[in-house]
């Protein structure tokens, strides 16, 4: 190996905030959930993690702040190797929204369940009540601060679980398909509070999602199939492989799509980006 | 009409100083047999106008009749047991509710319940799972042994046992990868078409509902913002806007289509392979196309 391609590596390794090194886990061996997966994260990358129902998506980021235990392999998150003694550290660098809201719940009100993660940071008053009232105007959740969790609509409690999380301001931001309850006007909302995040550089977002635009606005694709890494990818790359996107069990944006269809019927046209593009490609003189 | 509410209102914590209006005024009636689809922005009182259909909540004000039941704001209800085997509401993340030890134990659990035999209880789970279209083999799994599709159909399947002619979904495909969604989608289309229930889901995923729904209600702070057929709503989608939806692609293609070569009367090609179809037996299509670059499709 070179020294100038050594330097690279070394400098690759000071800047991944999450890497797995031959991860594995299960509780029988004979047949592990995931098996010998390894794969390296830079800071500031926006990371969609797809794959079919069952395949371990949510195992392999649970992995990452321990919340199952590995059975095998190391994590390194943000410089700490995973251990006994460091599963605090890594745990205040990682952020994680769950799949359903119900299960992250703990204040008796909105408010306090924002407030009970910056008290466990022992942040200042002032502190708490600006990202308190930052980060519900960003959610768009002001009306709801003294209700119960209970009383909010799904979509609702999304909002709330994603908003404490983001009040902490965690370095690795996890979110386990939480816009699966949201609207179509929430869910662009929180792409773009995400891209913002993306601009600012200092977050690392991981996204387990099925969703095509979701996908499409991230840079990378991980796909998980049968416990391992069928593919490390580009989203753009990842909807034109279809033996891959049937893989993973995933359909195509609706353009795509349609692209497809008009070319398997002999009409040779690009991707449109809106219908008004598509109609102006098929009938240009009329 | 399976279900007919008549200027409904219901108010949460009513008779407190906390009491809040979740839905104004509701009248709406859903036919016997149909595919209905209920869409509206979070908060808006999709998931309390469900629970009024089988009488968890009953109605602060209006009247609600769901089969042969009538339920008035006030007045002391009828016997609602029944009603809650032939209505089965399947709740958001409804695997959650799954306890058994084995499939068969979860979806004979609702059975034994209303009074059936033991034989009967099975019989009826053998034929829920069928009509999801899951395995047999599965009935003697562990539940939470299964894969997330798998595990949302059998928990679907539990409240089919009760054999309930209105079936009522709280989003039922969210979280399911897109394959498995559809197959959920068809398998609940045929529950409607081939054995006559009525079919009622709550989706913010218009796109893939939009194909197979003979009706839509769309909510808007907690009241009706439209009531039609998918072609009525075709017809004017900038009613999803108002009500804080987005207009799904599939909608707006077949838009753009339709209004260029004057189609809006037809019935709308909502998936991508019908629309490709039609504008392949349009005039010029095949031939003025650009050729083949880069962004293509392979």
């Amino acid at each position: 190996m070179s020294e100038a391609y050594q330097n690279v590596e070394d400098a690759e390794e000071v800047q991944a905030v999450i890497k797995l090194e031959g991860v594995s886990f299960g509780y029988d061996p004979e047949h592990p959930i995931l098996h010998n997966i390894s794969l390296s994260i830079p800071r500031g990358q926006w990371v969609s993690i797809v794959g079919p129902n069952g395949c371990g998506k949510s195992t392999l980021v649970k992995l990452m702040n321990a919340l199952l235990p590995k059975s095998g392999g190391e994590i390194t998150i943000c410089g700490h190797q995973l251990g006994e003694e460091t599963i605090g550290a890594i745990r205040q660098c990682i952020g994680m929204v769950f799949q359903n809201p119900d299960n992250q719940f703990i204040g008796a009100t909105v408010e306090e369940d924002i407030l009970f993660g910056l008290e466990g940071l022992c942040l200042s008053y002032a502190e708490m009540e600006e990202r308190l009232r930052a980060y519900t105007v960003k959610l768009g959740i002001e009306d709801l601060l003294s209700k119960h969790p209970g009383e909010l609509s799904g979509g609702q409690k999304q909002r709330v679980a994603i908003a404490s999380i983001l009040a902490m301001k965690p370095g690795i931001v996890i979110f386990d398909e939480a816009s699966s309850m949201l609207d179509e006007a929430s869910r662009d909302e929180l792409l773009r509070i995400l891209q913002g995040m993306r601009a600012e550089g200092q977050y690392t977002i991981l996204m387990i999602t099925h969703d095509a635009d979701e996908i499409l606005a991230s840079d990378r694709v991980l796909a998980l199939h049968g416990g391992g890494l069928a593919a490390d990818t580009t989203p753009q790359k990842l909807f034109r492989n279809i033996e891959l996107l049937e893989k993973c069990h995933l359909l195509e944006p609706y353009p795509w799509r349609l692209a497809r269809e008009l070319q398997s019927r002999g009409i040779r046209v690009d991707v449109p980006a809106s219908e008004k593009e598509l109609i102006d490609t098929l009938w240009p003189y009329n | 009409m399976a279900i007919q509410l008549e200027q409904v209102s219901y108010t949460y914590a009513d008779n407190s100083l906390w009491k809040q209006t979740a839905l104004h005024e509701i009248t709406l009636g859903i036919p016997k047999g149909s595919l209905t689809g209920i869409a509206g922005a979070t908060g808006s009182g999709k998931s309390t106008l469900l629970q009024l259909f089988n009488g968890i909540l009953k109605p602060t004000q209006g009247t609600v009749q769901v089969l042969d039941v009538t339920m008035r704001a006030g007045e002391k209800s009828p016997k609602l047991l029944p009603l809650r085997r032939r209505v089965g509401l399947v709740f958001q993340f409804p695997e959650q509710q799954m306890f058994e030890d084995t499939v068969e134990k979860d979806l004979c659990f609702g059975p034994l319940n209303f009074g059936m035999s033991p034989e009967e209880a099975k019989e009826r789970a053998r034929k829920a799972m069928l009509e999801m279209g899951l395995d047999l083999g599965l009935l003697t799994r562990n539940p939470f042994r299964l894969s997330g599709g798998q595990m949302r159909k059998a928990a679907i399947a539990s409240v089919l046992a009760m054999d309930p002619e209105i079936v009522v979904l709280d989003e039922p495909t969210a979280t399911l990868d897109p394959v498995s969604r559809a197959e959920l989608i068809s398998q609940l289309e045929r529950l409607c078409r081939e054995q006559g229930r009525t079919i009622i889901i709550v989706t913010h995923r218009m796109d893939e509902l939009l194909p197979y729904a003979d009706r839509w209600i769309l909510l808007k702070d907690g009241k009706i913002a439209f009531q039609g057929s998918g072609g009525e709503l075709a017809a004017d989608p900038d009613i999803l806007a108002r009500c804080g939806l987005g207009v799904p692609h599939s909608l707006r293609y077949w838009r753009g289509i339709a209004g260029r070569f004057g189609l809006a009367g037809e019935k709308p090609r909502l998936t991508p392979e019908s629309l490709a179809e039609l504008i392949a037996s349009l005039p010029g299509a095949g031939t003025s196309g650009r050729p083949e670059e880069e962004g293509g499709c392979p």
